[in-house]
């Protein structure tokens, strides 16, 4: 099979799949409002990334989920901030980075790991208890802040206020996060009272599954033949 | 020894600037903003901002038009020259920019050692056969340098627009209609004839993910990769015979009838290290620290990190237009990798497009003038392009919005089917 029929197949299949799109590639656009727009840029274009870097958004839709009330959601996205925000400042800072589609691979598969946790998978189906979800969505946060920080990288960043853009752009992060979330807690927790919650929380984590599957299937493909 | 222990400070000091006109990605979308990169330095780095009183010209050509380009569309970022503009109508759109003559003193070894580094050996070979090796040289030279890149899909002619520049590049095809592994034909001009018998050396930047048509590769062009980190960029080249760059530059744009002038942006600091651990370092890190003279013909004197007495000479004094620090010392340098080539008798050099990336075409025409005040004149002109593989423009813009061609909104709308679908089904099972 020739390249261009593999990449035929492969993004004919991924249109069967939901949100397999990781819009992550380094946009023209963006670089020039980093280029011109000063701190206030960086902040834009992490609310942008956040925003539009929808695996990220998945893997929180996954976590809130899972969450009973308020409390436990500003705990667990506190916990994820700090994780994600430990290595992008920090992975930034020092300029460590890794393969972007080795790193979209992992933050896929933890989108896939809270669905499968959503619905029960570890007692159903390995027969333990799922491990701590604090302390797994500390580790996904440092993940996803992996993620992030190799974005950012991608940018032509220069030297000058280097520290202020790296902490500007994690500030849009948390604001993007935030913008994203609203909607999010509002329609799980307004549908929780219905009906057809059930359907609704088992659709909504299959799709997660899925999507984990396909994002990680994309990213895999992406490394080994994409260019 | 001693002549030898010179030679190896010229040969770390005396490696001018080279200019080029950079995109991030030479495929842009019509009628949005984009950037174009003056640098001056390496391909990879650039060393210093360029004064906008120095551009005798500042041009874009697109869809027939030549536009001037205007003082406030010039920014600097670090020592980067930028040029925002509006990208306008669809089309192939060419951008120059030509600056104006400055001159620069050198003694013999510092001239001879640039000429080398410089790959304008056909000077080097004269001054050898000509027994004239010996000679300090006093050179007077301008940079004219062109990019093409492409606007939308729709290709136009404006890529063999003849800028007027002494000295130009003028491509005989249209680069967007190449694709990796085809050549490109480009006429050399000097003062609008063709100039033969001139060395050219094209190179390329690859992209991060890009890759090379390894067959048909030039020998002299391969192995080239970079590193982008965060805070520094650390770029490694490698040629087949194996020589590595000089590990720092250093500029002299020299004799200004104005004298030496500093502005804020611009510091002065630079130290040379050498591989045989023979440091050759001068430092003038502030303006108020800095001994070079403000008038044009003394001599600035450099003080040595070993606080020998070895100073040198190299009368700059225009604008030292150049930051060195330890970090850019260990920097490889090299101007003229890639592959080599000469104009034939109607000014043609013929280059091989072998792999993905940035590509830039570069030389230095450089002569005896019997101009008064000189011994020299050179005209140094670049031309960059990108080449890609043939999957068509679109898939290089980089957007977030689509890639492979596939826009976003057709997931989303997928993601909403399956999650409802997936709803209906668990919903109709309960």
């Amino acid at each position: 099979m020739t390249t261009l029929a593999k990449k035929k197949l492969v993004s004919s299949a991924l249109l069967l799949f939901p949100l397999l799109l990781a819009a992550h590639g380094v946009s023209s656009g963006d670089q020039e409002i980093l280029n011109n727009g000063g701190l206030l840029s960086y902040i834009y274009v992490g609310a942008k990334h956040m925003v539009t870097g929808y695996d990220h958004l998945l893997f929180l839709a996954g976590v809130i989920f899972y969450l009973q009330d308020f409390k436990d959601i500003v705990r667990f996205i506190t916990v994820f901030t700090i994780g994600h925000s430990i290595t992008l400042i920090g992975a930034t800072y020092l300029g460590i980075q890794a393969n972007e589609h080795l790193i979209d691979a992992v933050i896929a598969l933890s989108v896939l790991y809270k669905g499968f946790e959503n619905l029960g998978g570890f007692e159903k189906y390995l027969k333990n208890k799922s491990p701590n979800l604090l302390l797994m969505v500390f580790i996904f946060g440092l993940i996803h802040g992996f993620g992030l920080s190799t974005r950012l990288q991608s940018f032509e960043v220069g030297t000058s206020q280097f520290l202020s853009k790296i902490i500007s752009f994690n500030v849009g992060v948390e604001l993007g996060q935030i913008l994203a979330l609203i909607p999010i807690v509002f329609i799980i927790t307004k549908w929780k009272s219905k009906k057809s919650y059930g359907a609704f929380y088992k659709a909504a984590n299959f799709y997660l599954v899925i999507a984990g599957i396909g994002l990680f299937i994309y990213q895999i493909y992406g490394y080994f033949y994409g260019h | 020894m001693k002549k030898l222990f010179f030679a190896l400070i010229a040969f770390v000091l005396f490696t001018s600037h080279v200019m080029y006109l950079k995109l991030d990605t030479y495929f842009l979308e019509p009628d949005t903003s984009a950037t174009i990169n003056l640098f001056n330095g390496t391909f990879d780095k650039s060393e210093n901002v360029i004064d906008r009183d120095r551009m005798l010209d500042a041009s874009l050509v697109g869809n027939g038009n030549r536009i001037e380009v205007d003082g406030s569309q010039w920014s600097e970022k670090d020592s980067v020259t930028l040029l925002n503009f509006q990208t306008g109508e669809a089309g192939t759109w060419v951008a120059g920019v030509s600056t104006a003559s400055r001159s620069i003193e050198m003694d013999a070894i510092a001239f001879n050692t640039y000429l080398e580094h410089e790959g304008i050996l056909d000077m080097l070979d004269w001054r050898r056969k000509n027994d004239k090796l010996e000679d300090a040289a006093v050179e007077k030279y301008s940079k004219h340098v062109k990019t093409i890149f492409q606007v939308g899909d729709k290709r136009t002619n404006d890529w063999q627009t003849t800028l007027g520049y002494p000295i130009e590049f003028i491509p005989l095809d249209n680069p967007y209609d190449l694709n990796t592994g085809d050549s490109l034909r480009v006429k050399l001009l000097l003062n609008g004839q063709p100039l033969a018998n001139q060395l050219v050396y094209a190179n390329f930047k690859a992209p991060d993910e890009g890759h090379s048509h390894g067959d048909e590769q030039d020998s002299a062009t391969e192995h080239g990769h970079s590193h982008e980190g965060a805070d520094t960029e650390t770029v490694h080249e490698h040629t087949d015979n194996g020589e590595d760059s000089p590990t720092a530059d250093h500029s002299h744009d020299s004799i200004d009838e104005d004298g030496h002038s500093h502005d804020e942006e611009t510091e002065h600091g630079h130290s040379h290290e050498e591989k045989n651990n023979q440091t050759a370092e001068h430092s003038h890190d502030k303006e108020s620290e800095h001994g070079h003279s403000l008038d044009a013909k003394t001599e600035p004197e450099h003080r040595h990190a070993d606080e020998s007495e070895q100073s040198h000479s190299h009368q700059v004094a225009a604008e030292p237009e150049h930051t060195h620090d330890t970090t850019d010392a260990e920097e490889p340098h090299q101007h003229t990798s890639g592959q080599q080539l000469r104009t034939d008798t109607n000014g043609i050099v013929t280059a091989k497009l072998t792999a993905d990336g940035i590509w830039y075409l570069q030389t230095i025409h450089l002569v005896n003038t019997e101009e008064e005040g000189f011994t020299h004149e050179s005209n140094w002109t670049t031309l960059t392009f990108e080449v890609t593989h043939g999957h068509g423009a679109d898939t290089h813009t980089h957007t977030d919005e689509e890639e492979e061609g596939i826009p976003s909104y057709v997931y989303w709308i997928g993601s909403l089917l399956l999650v409802g679908i997936l709803f209906f089904w668990f919903n109709r099972k309960n």
